[in-house]
């Protein structure tokens, strides 16, 4: 059973810019609006055609309040309904979430999001260690830069067997950001670099190494949703949205004390649980074709995959060994690169959702995964441990 | 006459568009060149200013440069090497050799119009502008800086700051502050050029830091932004970064339960409050428990002995943001089960720093390294009433 009880909406346009370290050839009204054109042309419409627009970024990094004010040159949200959205590393993913429930409920029929950052142009790092209690936890702590999950997987699988998995991992996401003409960092390292950058690569915090850590990007994400009415009259190809659900819990303050007697409730996994449930999913590495995962280090990306997945053991060190994970593979993640390669915070989660939907309609260029993609799945991440999950649908056939 | 496809005029001609007043801070003078069979001409150095004038009068100027056409153009065109010119008597200076010398910094790279610049051109020019570069102000009072640029257009240079002067050679020292390894001279061009950012470098292992990562990451602020040579002469539309940095005072208020177990580390004591629903241990004490969303109103004294459940072994300079000062790296901030909590009842402190590599974290029901805290003197009522834990022995 559908777990919608209104109208079905569908995804009929993306846009994103070029990201990069430093988009300084633009502004930032002016980034944004290319990741809006773009959209708008995608999708065959003009800014008219938009009821109403949500817009989001970390206002922390860029120090700016109410940027949907003043980005409204960019957004063309002048006059227009619009609503500011902002919930750490997950605005993206909220931002869909927020307009599919917009278009879902009635309330209008055509909905614009739109993610972006600039993080050249603030702190990053200084902007998250601010989010902590500032009487206590600010002093210590190391912003997104933790080692932990490296710890826990060389404790689980030995230090080789688990470095060696991580650095595949991150070299994976590289060969799809190289496919990616928009993605920021794209090396071109190859599988045989494994053991140097094992070795080589600056450790930021414990085993958390550079080059497992996603980068610091300009960018923004535009994508358009629309009724089903509307969705089927403007689209040769909606890309249907089924489902979604957002899971945080409280600060990070208690989630390191390791005793089996007292398990972590991890928020991906109980998301994953929920939804699919709900959904009627019994084998989501089955159901599903491809999956847009916030990664935000390489270290969570492989570890993330036993949550979202309910794999066992070690099958999520196996996927990635045996390099299923890769385009061709038989669960492609991240074609476009992820978030290791490109991360423009307040877009990054909503570039999962764009991509997701790129690949349901076969538009996704040289990282279009060879085999049809019926069911996507795409999510989003934050501080303090949200998760956001959204599934998309080439049929309406739930 | 032209030579290599540039006449000697050219080099005069666009001496004002390659015009570097920052280069020419200080220097008040006239300097002659006497450029055999091709004329002679004469710039007039003041107040940042420039004038190039044809003459055949060079009885006023500070220094005279003598030569001919050829090494005149191959010494500005980089296909002559200035020193082996010197050194053989092609090129002559009559007068004050010292002031003359200034003129090296003065001027931004000729160019040939429409030629590309090479690999090596790039990074010859790019050390040849270092010193003009440096910024003494934002520069450590005595560092040694190596750059080791591989590849076939490469090479090992050696900037040695000293009281606010920078001195650059030819050569690679044994002994050095930071050193960059470069594994292609072309990434570095690209770097320098704006086109890559060092740290993709870094990430993807073709670059490298040894010694003093801090100052490596602050050399964009020691030497001056390179200028692409072949970005002059074309008017392009000017891109403009404002760099600011903002101090804004703060206040936190504690409230009851913050403000009760803070003042408990005056009297060096650790208070916990406990959940009457899960019994867990917050720490610090939360008024209410995020879990199980019910007030909490039990304290419990813990501690302040414990083990290291887990620690994050930090190398990454971050800044402490309620000071701005930079944290020493490595540094060891780690999750203790204090004496009295189970579970995930951990409590966030810092390391000793000369222990750290000491530290072994707890699993289940294998302890971690025992650890105590070590207490300031003077007691504020703020995390750092503890200076840090050390181990316990």
């Amino acid at each position: 059973m559908a777990h919608k009880k209104n109208r079905n909406v569908a995804i009929i346009g993306v846009g994103q810019t070029k990201h990069s370290s430093h988009r300084e050839d633009v502004n930032q009204p002016e980034m944004i609006h290319e990741a809006v054109s773009a959209a708008l042309k995608d999708a065959n419409l003009s800014i008219k055609d938009i009821d109403c627009i949500v817009h989001g970024n970390m206002e922390l990094f860029e120090m700016i309040h109410q940027p949907d004010l003043w980005h409204v040159l960019g957004t063309g949200a002048y006059g227009k309904d619009s609503i500011r959205i902002t919930t750490g590393g997950t605005v993206g993913t909220t931002l869909a979430c927020a307009s599919d429930n917009l278009v879902a409920s009635g309330m209008y029929d055509i909905v614009m999001a739109i993610g972006f950052e600039k993080l050249q142009e603030g702190h990053t790092t200084g902007g998250i260690t601010n989010m902590a209690d500032p009487l206590w936890f600010r002093n210590l702590q190391t912003g997104a830069l933790t080692g932990s999950t490296a710890y826990d997987v060389i404790q689980e699988f030995g230090e080789d067997r688990a470095k060696r998995a991580a650095m595949m991992y991150r070299i994976v996401m590289d060969k799809h950001a190289c496919l990616n003409p928009n993605a920021h960092r794209a090396f071109g390292l190859d599988f045989d670099q494994v053991e140097t950058l094992m070795n080589t690569s600056p450790q930021l915090v414990g085993e958390l190494r550079l080059i497992h850590m996603c980068s610091q990007s300009d960018g923004a994400c535009a994508v358009i949703f629309a009724c089903e009415k509307k969705a089927k009259e403007l689209s040769k190809k909606p890309v249907w949205i089924r489902d979604h659900i957002t899971i945080h819990r409280e600060e990070t303050f208690n989630i390191f004390g390791y005793h089996k007697d007292f398990p972590v409730l991890k928020t991906h996994k109980f998301a994953a649980e929920q939804l699919f449930k709900r959904n009627d999913i019994k084998n989501p590495l089955e159901y599903f074709d491809v999956f847009e995962m916030y990664d935000p280090a390489a270290w969570w990306g492989l570890d993330w995959l036993r949550d979202f997945f309910f794999l066992k053991g070690d099958e999520h060190l196996r996927l990635v060994e045996n390099k299923e994970i890769m385009i061709g593979g038989s669960m492609p993640i991240n074609p476009s690169g992820g978030v290791i390669a490109t991360n423009p915070i307040g877009a990054t989660a909503l570039l999962r959702v764009a991509e997701a939907a790129l690949q349901v309609r076969g538009d996704a260029g040289a990282h279009q995964i060879p085999k049809e993609v019926k069911h996507a799945l795409a999510s989003g991440f934050g501080g303090t441990m949200w998760t956001v999950l959204m599934m998309l649908e080439k049929e309406l056939s739930w | 006459m032209e030579y290599w496809g540039v006449k000697v005029e050219d080099i005069f001609d666009t001496m004002n568009d390659r015009f570097r007043p920052e280069g020419a801070k200080g220097v008040t003078a006239k300097f002659g060149y006497d450029i055999t069979g091709d004329g002679k001409w004469k710039i007039i150095v003041s107040e940042g200013l420039l004038e190039v004038i044809k003459t055949d009068d060079l009885s006023d100027c500070a220094a005279v440069m003598v030569c001919d056409g050829e090494t005149f153009v191959g010494i500005n065109i980089g296909k002559v090497d200035a020193a082996n010119a010197f050194t053989s008597g092609k090129v002559k200076i009559e007068g004050d050799f010292g002031q003359f010398g200034k003129t090296a910094k003065m001027f931004k790279k000729y160019v040939p119009k429409k030629a590309a610049m090479s690999t090596r051109d790039y990074i010859l020019d790019m050390f040849g502008t270092l010193v003009s570069r440096f910024q003494p102000q934002n520069a450590p009072q005595e560092a040694v800086i190596v750059y080791d640029i591989g590849g076939a257009d490469g090479g090992v240079w050696t900037a040695y700051i000293k009281d606010g002067k920078c001195e650059l050679k030819e050569e690679r020292a044994e002994k050095f502050t930071v050193k960059l390894e470069v594994q292609e001279a072309k990434d570095w061009v690209d770097v320098m050029l704006g086109k890559v950012d060092a740290f993709s470098l870094l990430s993807a292992g073709k670059a490298a830091i040894v010694g003093e990562t801090q100052l490596a990451l602050k050399l964009g602020e020691i030497f001056g932004k390179y200028q692409d040579p072949m970005a002059s002469g074309t008017p392009e539309q000017e891109l403009i970064v404002l760099k600011k940095i903002i101090s804004v005072d703060q206040k936190f208020s504690t409230g009851p339960v913050m403000g009760k177990f803070l003042n408990a580390l005056k009297e060096k004591k650790i208070l916990g409050n406990k959940c009457p629903k899960c019994g867990r241990i917050q720490l610090p004490a939360r008024e209410v428990c995020a879990e199980c969303r019910v007030r909490v109103d039990e304290w419990v004294e813990v501690g302040p002995k414990g083990q290291v459940r887990y620690m994050e072994y930090v190398y990454y300079a971050s800044p402490d943001p309620l000071t701005g000062e930079t944290r020493e790296t490595p540094y060891g901030m780690a999750n203790i089960l204090l004496d009295g909590c189970q579970g995930n009842d951990t409590f966030a402190h810092l390391i000793r720093r000369d222990q750290i590599d000491r530290i072994k974290g707890g699993k289940d029901d294998v302890s971690g390294t025992r650890v105590r805290p070590v207490w300031n003197e003077h007691r504020t009522g703020s995390i750092f009433d503890i200076k840090y834990f050390e181990i316990d022995e």
